[in-house]
């Protein structure tokens, strides 16, 4: 990625985008800091949680800064696990960033304590030059929308879809599951039991214990939603519920499964030792993978997730967000709209292993490349076609609370503690105290 | 105990501040000054980053406060709210259950230990800093160390597996997640006690035990009649600040567990920080007064049956 | 407490009867010295084993981190982990302001904190034992209590003064200059020095200060060593403030520096486990090389309480 900024195309550009920058500038009401038409040097600090495989890399930066001469960017590593805590005390201190790196799982807490900058606004309805919802598909746009105005704009995705061994698959004569009772007769055959304790201990289905954005994707593919449709009380304790929650469960029981607890820590352990042959997760495990079990190239393959009414997953992934606050929120959006720009978002696949979420990106050709970790196949269209089935977590201020009180109760009954029907109904029950109490 | 010694010492501790007439006063507080100078930095530098706080703090756990709007004054809504909140309740009965593990185990091993230490000539240092060096590395390196090997592929596990015990996911079971942040606290923090305790021992005179064998005493009677009364203010010293300490546990879990699975691990202060994170100030902040109430009155009960006996 | 008089034996009937009662026991003695040993000795691998697998983890490759069987020799042995925490990470700087940070807030600790620990172990003056109490207090309340208001003391210091404040030495020094407990534990070990030392000295004309310097300081030396260990122990290791209050590189310190190096969604146990040995190796050091004094300081302010 290294355009030179001498090409007389991309001058043009310059000129175009900072004409778009000064009416977007010219549009916005509350921005205390210089706007559009004066150049005063500026600083704006950048907070990534991308960790060490980044896309905000010395180079990108060193492109925007070469565009825009006098905005400086103060691009500062904050670890994931930090990021949330960091984020609300900094911004609710009156220290916060100019633009950050945000979950799109934390939106629902972060924007009903009024965190965020109002982007409708501050982008006057536009990203580089486009209208924003040509930019993005409808599925993001819900995403990024709190209470009717957008909060975030998305910067990559996450979807789940189901990872297998394709090779195991073709050794032992299976075939890629479509529904939930293929994917059940799949992981039977699959499952290995090395050491006849009746529990599978190779190529294991992973059941992840502990959080919604495992489990969820069930109960969206049994027809279910978390919460009912005006939002106020909880509707995972269904019928359709309570079929996703015994279906997770049936995996343990009938030993094609391998419970994998926080404890256990990476699951790429158990992908590198192959005790997990089939798992579902997001986009940004292809690059793990790639990284962490480079042996297994030509293994593995990406399929759309089974499901028993209709496909359905979690959207999430990670968006840039500007908060209420911030000292330079117009030079935030310049720099928000940079890493919006197609080769930033490629940047994204190559560098971090994650998916963009523009929707130019996903047209681009190279991210449909046929992949060899992935046995010559191309895996991300699986993704993009996840994309358009997916739902975001509900965005009610008590969202943390919820999303805890639903992984407890799939632990629990993953654990064995409690029957999937108590514990659907005391899940309920938790999740209508917090939204309505 | 001479004329003079206890002239100097009448005339040190001074008549009663009231009785003096004004000049005097003035030239006691001139006498005072030199203390009060000493103490300043100490005080100012608590006053300025502790109780500025702690006051911000009491006024906010009266009120609904996310840290960007105004405070809203809801009187004692946020304190009757944690009684009837379940994970405010599970938060103080494990960390109840914590202290008594914790402080039930760990002073009885450290003086467990002392008493091999004191009964060892050689490599005695070596010993002792082979316990302290836990003592002396930080909370968080600790918990890291210990979830590595609380692993279910862990080293702990694979020893098991070999002796055909049964392994066990420690830290994803409820039963078994809140025994294994204990142990790890033990482990770290015995050697403390240890190395106090040995001192003490040392510090007791021979005389005692040598007055003790001449009428006839066995090793337990010598325990009950010389050592332990001996050891009094030390015990007394260690389970105060043990406690106060304990209740307070937070790093591990926080590196550890994140007070799961299913809040098993959530202590009381890990409840104030999670709520801290999610911009309930308010509510965290009567949790921080309810924890001081309790540990005030713990060290002052404590203080007391020390005392009595 | 004080003494009672020794017993009224004679001392050649006293070491006689001893040196028969040592005869006695003498098989008996030797099999306890034996099982004495043999306990230390499974503690103290139990002590510092989990210090060693660190130690080893850092050598492994991934692929052997959980090994089955496991490896306690790492073999084959890689530099890849320590590779990967120096290149990613502008180490020497966080390693110096660690040192700033921590000399600083050991400096002030022992200076200003053996001062008051003296004004309350030795001297008398009106409000002391309120005002002592007033310290203790402090120890009750976590410090995650004050964390969101100290940091908002921060935002406006910077706000006053912008190299002071947040992402600052000074929000590091300022709040850990006075360690409460570090008071605590010298007052104890100060109150074994003999008044009539000092009060002789005052006789002589000496003032409180000099007190201190000349005749106070010396002799709290291993007292001093004590409360510079655990301060030392404290603002080394100390994450969490750090982490809220400080977002620049220039100013992390080493705990904070290496929990940047997470990822998203995985752990690095390799990694982790060397950037931890990275942390821990200057406190073992500083350990190892104070380690008598420490203890006896330690103990002595225990108990003498």
């Amino acid at each position: 990625m290294r355009s030179k900024a001498q090409h007389p195309l991309v001058l043009l550009a310059l000129v175009a985008l900072v004409g778009a920058a000064c009416t977007g500038g010219g549009a916005s009401t509350s921005s205390s800091s210089s706007s559009g038409g004066s150049h005063e040097p500026v600083t704006i600090t950048v907070w990534d949680y991308y960790g060490t495989a980044t896309p905000f890399s010395d180079e990108v930066i060193q492109a925007f800064e070469d565009q825009y001469p006098w905005i400086t960017v103060d691009h500062q590593a904050v670890g994931y696990e930090a990021s949330h805590d960091k984020f609300t005390i900094a911004v609710s201190g009156g220290a916060p960033p100019d633009l950050a790196t945000i979950d799109m799982t934390w939106i629902p807490t972060f924007a009903s304590n009024g965190l965020f900058a109002n982007v409708s606004d501050l982008s006057g309805g536009q990203i580089n030059g486009k209208p924003i919802d040509q930019t993005y598909s409808q599925g993001a746009l819900d995403a990024m929308t709190f209470d009717g105005n957008i909060v975030t704009a998305m910067f990559d995705f996450d979807v789940y879809a189901l990872y297998y061994r394709a090779d195991q698959f073709k050794a032992k004569g299976i075939d890629v599951p479509k529904t939930w009772d293929e994917m059940k007769a799949a992981a039977t055959k699959l499952a290995e039991d090395t050491n006849g304790d009746g529990k599978c201990d190779k190529f294991c289905f992973e059941v992840y214990g502990n959080d919604c954005f495992h489990w969820c994707q069930f109960l969206f593919q049994s027809g279910g939603s978390i919460l009912n449709s005006d939002g106020t009380a909880a509707a995972f304790n269904d019928q359709a519920g309570l079929s996703a929650m015994e279906y997770y469960k049936s995996f343990l029981d009938d030993g094609s499964g391998m419970y994998w607890g926080t404890d256990q820590g990476d699951p790429m352990a158990g992908i590198k030792d192959e005790r997990l042959g089939m798992f579902q997760d997001g986009p940004y495990w292809m690059g793990l993978m790639k990284d962490g079990a480079p042996e297994q190239k030509g293994d593995w393959a990406v399929a759309t997730a089974p499901y028993s009414q209709e496909p359905g997953s979690y959207l999430g992934g990670t968006g840039l967000s500007i908060p209420v606050n911030a000292e330079h929120p117009q030079e935030a959006w310049l720099f928000a709209q940079y890493m919006l720009q197609l080769p930033q978002q490629l940047l994204l696949y190559q560098l971090a292993g994650a998916a963009p979420a523009t929707a130019e990106a996903l047209q681009s050709p190279q991210l449909t490349k046929p992949d060899p970790y992935f046995g010559g196949e191309a895996p991300f269209p699986v993704f993009q076609e996840a994309l358009a089935t997916a739902t975001h977590f509900p965005y009610v201020k008590e969202w943390d609370s919820m999303d805890t009180d639903i992984g407890n109760m799939v632990e629990g009954v993953m654990l064995g503690k409690s029957t999937p029907q108590e514990a659907l109904q005391q899940g309920a029950e938790e999740v209508n105290a917090e939204v309505q109490g | 105990m001479t004329a003079a010694a206890t002239g100097i010492e009448r005339a040190r501790q001074g008549p009663p501040l009231l009785q003096l007439s004004g000049r005097r006063r003035q030239r006691r507080f001139r006498q005072y000054l030199p203390a009060y100078l000493l103490i300043a930095p100490a005080i100012l530098a608590t006053l300025v980053f502790q109780y500025i706080p702690i006051a911000f703090s009491g006024y906010w756990s009266f009120t609904e406060f996310n840290g960007l709007i105004s405070p809203k004054w809801v009187g004692l809504a946020n304190y009757t709210a944690l009684l009837s909140d379940p994970k405010f309740v599970k938060s103080f009965f494990n960390t109840v259950l914590f202290v008594v593990m914790g402080m039930g185990i760990g002073p009885p091993l450290g003086l467990a230990s002392a008493f091999l230490l004191n009964n060892t000539v050689r490599f005695r240092a070596f010993f002792r800093a082979a316990y302290f060096l836990p003592v002396m590395t930080s909370l968080v390196v600790v918990a890291t160390i210990w979830k590595i090997l609380l692993n279910d592929a862990g080293i702990i596990n694979q020893i098991l597996r070999f002796f055909a015990l049964p392994a066990h996911a420690w830290l994803s079971d409820t039963t078994t997640a809140l025994p294994a942040v204990t142990v790890t606290s033990i482990w770290q923090g015995f050697g403390f006690e240890t190395v106090v305790f040995l001192a003490a021992l040392q510090a007791i005179s021979r005389d005692y035990y040598d007055a003790a064998a001449v009428d006839g005493a066995n090793w337990w009677q010598r325990l009950r009649y010389v050592t332990l009364p001996a050891l009094r203010p030390t015990i007394m010293f260690i389970y105060i600040i043990g406690i106060i300490g304990s209740f307070q546990v937070f790093d591990q879990v926080y590196v550890m567990t994140l007070g799961g699975p299913i809040n098993s691990t959530r202590t009381i202060v890990f409840d104030l920080y999670d709520r801290f994170r999610t911009l309930q100030l308010g509510e965290a902040s009567a949790v921080a007064y309810v924890l001081l109430a309790i540990l005030a009155t713990l060290s002052y009960v404590q203080i007391r049956v020390f005392e009595r006996r | 407490m004080s003494e009672p008089a020794p017993t009224l034996t004679s001392r050649s009937a006293d070491l006689a009867e001893r040196s028969l009662a040592r005869k006695r026991q003498r098989p008996t003695r030797r099999l306890s010295r034996l099982v004495v040993y043999a306990l230390l000795i499974v503690t103290s691998i139990l002590m510092l084993g989990p210090f060693y697998w660190m130690l080893a983890t850092s050598f492994k490759p991934a692929a052997d981190v959980f090994a089955s069987p496991p490896k306690l020799i790492p073999n084959p042995w890689t530099l890849e982990n320590y590779r990967f925490v120096f290149h990613n990470l502008p180490f020497t700087r966080y390693f110096f302001n660690s040192v700033v940070v921590t000399g600083s807030i050991v400096g002030l600790n022992v200076v200003f904190g053996t001062a008051a620990a003296y004004a309350f172990a030795k001297l008398r003056f009106p409000g002391r034992n309120a005002l002592f109490f007033l310290l203790l207090v402090t120890l009750m309340v976590p410090f995650q209590v004050n964390l969101i208001p100290l940091f908002r003391m921060m935002v406006i210091l910077h706000d006053v003064n912008s190299h002071l404040g947040v992402d600052s030495y000074s929000a590091l020094i300022l709040p850990g200059m006075i360690q409460v407990f570090g008071i605590f534990l010298m007052r104890q070990f100060l109150q074994s020095i003999p008044d009539e030392v000092l009060e002789s000295a005052r006789v002589d004309g000496a003032s409180e200060f000099r007190i201190l310097r000349s005749i106070v300081f010396p002799v709290a030396a291993p007292g001093m060593a004590t409360l510079a260990i655990f301060t030392f122990l404290g603002a080394w290791n100390d994450f969490l403030w750090p982490l809220i209050v400080i977002s620049d590189d220039a100013h992390k310190t080493l705990p904070l520096g290496l929990a940047s190096l997470q990822a998203r969604n995985t752990i690095n146990w390799g990694n982790t486990m060397a950037g931890t040995a990275l942390t821990a190796a200057p406190l073992i050091l500083v350990f190892i090389v104070l380690q008598r004094r420490f203890i006896e300081g330690l103990a002595a302010g225990a108990v003498k309480g």
